[in-house]
C-alpha cells in the first residue's frame, strides 16, 4: 500500500513539475508577445528560434545525463567544438571533390567528429568512473585540455566555408519543420527511452539517488557512470556538428557562455543537481523558455549581458525555490508523522 | 625526519618540476637565467597568488568557486568608476584599494547567502552569481575600457622596491608589492593553521556532518570563507587594474581555470580537508613559469591553454590514484585487525 502510494506521489510530483514548466513557458510567451508584438510575435522570430533551440537542447540533455548520476559535465562545449573542428577540417580539405565522392567525405567527416566526441567522453569516463576523480574537477581539466588542443591546432582561427550539402542539414527543412528541430526530437526521444525504459537507464537514476546503495546492490555503478559520460560526449559531438552545419563554421571558442546556459536550463527543467531526478521533457521545455527570454530581450533591445545576468538570476532563484519548497515538504512530513 | 616521506610530498615534487623546467628553458635560451626574468615571474604571479589563496581556502573547505575572477574585475573596475564619478582624491592609493576590498566583501557576502543560507551546491551557486555579477557590471556599471585610471593607481604600477642594472641586458625591477603579498601569504597561512576559523575550514572539508557534531557552525564558517575570498579577490582585482594601468571590464573572465589548476597542483585535496599555502605558492609559480615561457621553449603561445589543461589533468589523476591506494591500504589494515 505504502509503496504504491509513494509511486503515485512521485508520479504526480513529476507531472506537477512539467505542468509548472508549461505554465512558465506560456507565461513567458505571453509577456514577450505583449511587450513586443511586432518583433517577438512574428513568424520569422519563431522560425529563427526553432533553429537555435536544438543545439542548446542537445547540450543540455548531455548535462542532464551527468547530473542524474549526481555529477556534472563541464566539458560539453569543448567537446562539441573539437568535434566540429575535426569534421570541418576534413570537409574543407576535401572541398575539391564533387558528387557522391564529396557526399561520402561529408559522412566520413561527421563520423570522425562523432568519434572525437566518443574519445573525449571516454577520457571523462576513465577519469571519473575508473580513477574516482570528482566529476567537477575531471571535466574542468578535460574542458581546458580539449579547448587548449583545439586552440593550439587552429591557432585560435575558425574554420569556415563548409560544403553546401552539409549546410543543408542545419538550415533546411524536413516536411516543413526545420531539420535541426527534427533531429532534436529524435535525439530527445531516444534519450528518453534510454533512461526510462532500459535497465541501464534505470540504473542511472538509482546511482544518482544513492551511490552507496547502488554499490551494495552490485549493479556495476562504475559502468553506469562510464556510460553516462560516454553518452554525454556523443551528444556533445552531435550538437557540435549541428552548430557547424547551421553556422557553416567551426571555432575553438564558440559558445563559451553555453555551459552556464545549459546548467540553467537543466536546473530550471527540474533536474536535481544532486542526482536521481529529471526528465527530458522538462529540459526541452526549459530550453524553449530560455530561448524565448533570449529572443525577447533581443527584440526589446536589452544588452546580451543583461541576458547573462538574467540567466544567473534564474539559476539562483530556481535553486533557492527548490531548497525552500524541499524544506517545507520535509517539515510537513515531520509534522504529519509527529501527529499520527 | 622521514626522508622518504619528505620526497613523496607534493611540495617536493613541485620544486623538482620547477627546477627541471627552469633548466630546460635555460638550456634552450640562456637569456632566461637573468634577474629580470625572475622578477617578471614574481610580478606576473602577484595577482594570481592573491586569487589562489582565496581559492585554496574554498577548496580546503570542500567547495569550489568559479566567480572569483569576476568578483575581482567587478571590484577593480567599479572602484575606478567610483573614483572618477565622485572625483575622489586621484593621488590616493588607499581609497581605491579599500573600495575594491569592500566591494569584494559585499559580492562575497552574496555568495555566502546563496551557499551558506540556502545550501546551494557551491559550483552552481558561484556559476550563477558569476553570471549575475558580470551581467550587472557590463550593463549597469560600464562596458568601456578605461585607460586613464587614477594617478595613484597608475604610478603604483611602476613603484619598484629595487632596480638592478646588470652590465649587459635589461633593467631588472622588483615591484614593491612583493612585501605586502608576502605578508598576506603568511597571514593566510597563519589563519589556516593557527586560528579556530582556519581549523574549522579544514574540518569542514573533512566532513560536514562531523564538523557540525563538533559544535562548529557550518553556515557561519562557510559565510566567512566566501567573504574572505571576496575580499582577497577584490584586492587582487584592483591590483590587476593598477599593474595593467587600465581598467578593462572584459578582462580576467575565464582565468579561473589557471588559478584552480595552480591550487590543485599545489596539492590541495580536491575532496577538501587538505592543502597548504606553500604548495599553492609553488603551484602558482609553476603555472606562471609555463604560461610565460612556453615561447622560449619553442612552443607556440597558442598551446598555453592545452599545457595548463594537461598539467591539471596530471595533477588530479595522480592525486586520485594515491587517494585510492590510501583507501585500499586502510581497508587492508582494518581487515587485519578483524582477523
Amino acid at each position: 500500500m505504502n509503496e504504491r502510494w509513494n509511486k503515485l506521489n512521485t508520479g504526480l510530483l513529476a507531472d506537477r513539475k512539467i505542468t509548472q514548466l508549461l505554465a512558465i513557458t506560456i507565461g513567458t510567451l505571453l509577456v514577450f508577445s505583449i511587450l513586443s508584438p511586432n518583433i517577438f510575435f512574428s513568424p520569422n522570430n519563431f522560425k529563427s528560434m526553432s533553429y537555435q533551440v536544438p543545439e542548446i537542447a542537445i547540450l543540455s540533455i548531455a548535462v542532464m545525463l551527468s547530473m542524474l548520476t549526481g555529477g556534472i559535465d563541464l566539458s560539453i562545449v569543448s567537446i562539441s567544438n573539437a568535434a566540429a573542428l575535426v569534421a570541418a577540417w576534413v570537409m574543407t580539405s576535401k572541398s575539391d571533390t564533387t558528387g557522391t565522392e564529396s557526399l561520402m567525405w561529408i559522412l566520413i567527416a561527421c563520423a570522425l567528429g562523432i568519434i572525437v566526441g566518443l574519445i573525449a567522453g571516454g577520457i571523462n569516463s576513465i577519469l571519473i568512473a575508473k580513477l574516482d576523480v570528482t566529476p567537477i574537477l575531471a571535466t574542468l581539466a578535460t574542458m581546458t585540455l580539449f579547448n587548449g588542443i583545439a586552440i593550439g591546432m587552429t591557432d585560435g582561427v575558425s574554420v569556415s566555408g563548409l560544403p553546401q550539402e552539409f549546410m543543408r542539414v542545419g538550415n533546411g527543412t524536413f516536411f516543413g519543420i526545420p531539420t535541426p528541430f527534427v533531429l532534436m526530437i529524435i535525439i530527445a526521444g531516444a534519450v528518453g527511452i534510454w533512461i526510462n525504459r532500459t535497465t541501464l537507464g534505470l540504473k542511472v537514476f538509482l546511482v544518482g539517488t544513492n551511490r552507496k546503495a547502488a554499490q551494495y546492490s552490485v549493479m556495476g555503478d562504475r559502468k553506469v557512470i562510464a556510460w553516462v559520460y560516454l553518452a554525454s560526449g556523443f551528444l556533445s559531438a552531435l550538437a557540435g556538428l549541428i552548430i557547424a552545419s547551421r553556422t557553416s563554421a567551426a571555432s575553438p571558442d564558440f559558445g563559451s557562455s553555453y555551459i552556464l546556459l545549459a546548467i540553467v536550463i537543466v536546473v530550471l527543467g527540474g533536474v536535481n543537481p544532486m542526482g536521481g531526478f529529471g526528465t527530458v521533457t522538462g529540459v526541452i521545455l526549459a530550453t524553449v523558455v530560455l530561448q524565448m527570454v533570449s529572443s525577447g530581450f533581443n527584440a526589446l533591445r536589452f544588452s546580451q549581458f543583461f541576458y547573462l545576468a538574467a540567466q544567473g538570476g534564474v539559476l539562483i532563484f530556481v535553486m533557492i525555490l527548490n531548497v525552500v519548497l524541499e524544506n517545507r515538504r520535509v517539515n510537513k512530513s515531520i509534522a504529519k508523522s509527529l501527529r499520527s | 625526519m622521514n626522508w622518504k616521506k619528505l620526497l613523496l610530498r607534493n611540495e617536493t615534487a613541485l620544486i623538482i618540476a620547477i627546477i627541471l623546467l627552469s633548466i630546460t628553458i635555460g638550456v634552450k635560451s640562456p637569456e632566461f637565467f637573468t634577474l629580470s626574468t625572475l622578477f617578471d615571474i614574481f610580478r606576473s604571479s602577484f595577482v594570481q597568488l592573491l586569487f589562489a589563496l582565496g581559492v585554496l581556502v574554498v577548496i580546503i573547505s570542500g567547495g569550489i568557486d568559479v566567480s572569483f575572477p569576476i568578483v575581482g574585475i567587478f571590484a577593480g573596475y567599479t572602484a575606478v568608476v567610483i573614483m572618477q564619478k565622485f572625483d575622489l582624491n586621484q593621488n590616493s592609493l588607499m581609497i581605491p584599494i579599500v573600495l575594491a576590498i569592500v566591494i569584494g566583501i559585499v559580492l562575497g557576502g552574496l555568495n555566502s547567502i546563496a551557499i551558506a543560507s540556502f545550501g546551494i551546491p557551491t559550483l552552481i551557486a558561484t556559476l550563477g552569481t558569476a553570471g549575475i555579477f558580470r551581467g550587472i557590471m557590463l550593463t549597469f556599471i560600464g562596458s568601456s575600457f578605461i585607460s586613464d585610471i587614477p594617478v595613484g593607481l597608475d604610478n603604483f604600477a611602476t613603484a619598484d622596491l629595487l632596480q638592478i642594472q646588470p652590465e649587459n641586458g635589461t633593467l631588472a625591477r622588483l615591484h614593491v608589492l612583493i612585501i605586502p603579498i608576502a605578508i598576506i601569504t603568511i597571514l593566510v597561512s597563519l589563519l589556516l593553521s593557527r586560528t579556530m576559523f582556519g581549523r574549522s575550514v579544514y574540518a569542514l572539508g573533512g566532513g560536514v556532518e562531523a564538523t557540525r557534531r563538533l559544535g562548529i557552525s557550518v553556515k557561519r564558517t562557510q559565510a566567512k570563507i566566501y567573504m574572505l575570498v571576496g575580499a582577497l579577490s577584490g584586492l587582487a582585482g584592483i591590483l590587476y587594474v593598477s599593474l595593467q594601468r587600465k581598467a578593462n571590464p572584459y578582462d580576467l573572465a575565464g582565468s579561473e581555470l589557471d588559478i584552480i589548476a595552480a591550487v590543485v597542483l599545489g596539492g590541495a585535496s580536491i575532496m577538501g580537508g587538505y592543502g597548504t599555502v606553500f604548495g599553492t605558492v609553488l603551484g602558482v609559480i609553476l603555472i606562471s613559469l609555463i604560461k610565460n615561457n612556453l615561447i622560449l621553449l619553442g612552443v607556440s603561445g597558442s598551446w598555453q591553454r592545452a599545457a595548463v589543461g594537461a598539467l591539471l589533468l596530471i595533477g588530479i589523476t595522480v592525486q586520485a590514484i594515491s587517494e585510492t591506494r590510501k583507501a585500499k591500504n586502510r581497508r587492508v589494515s582494518t581487515n587485519d585487525e578483524a582477523a
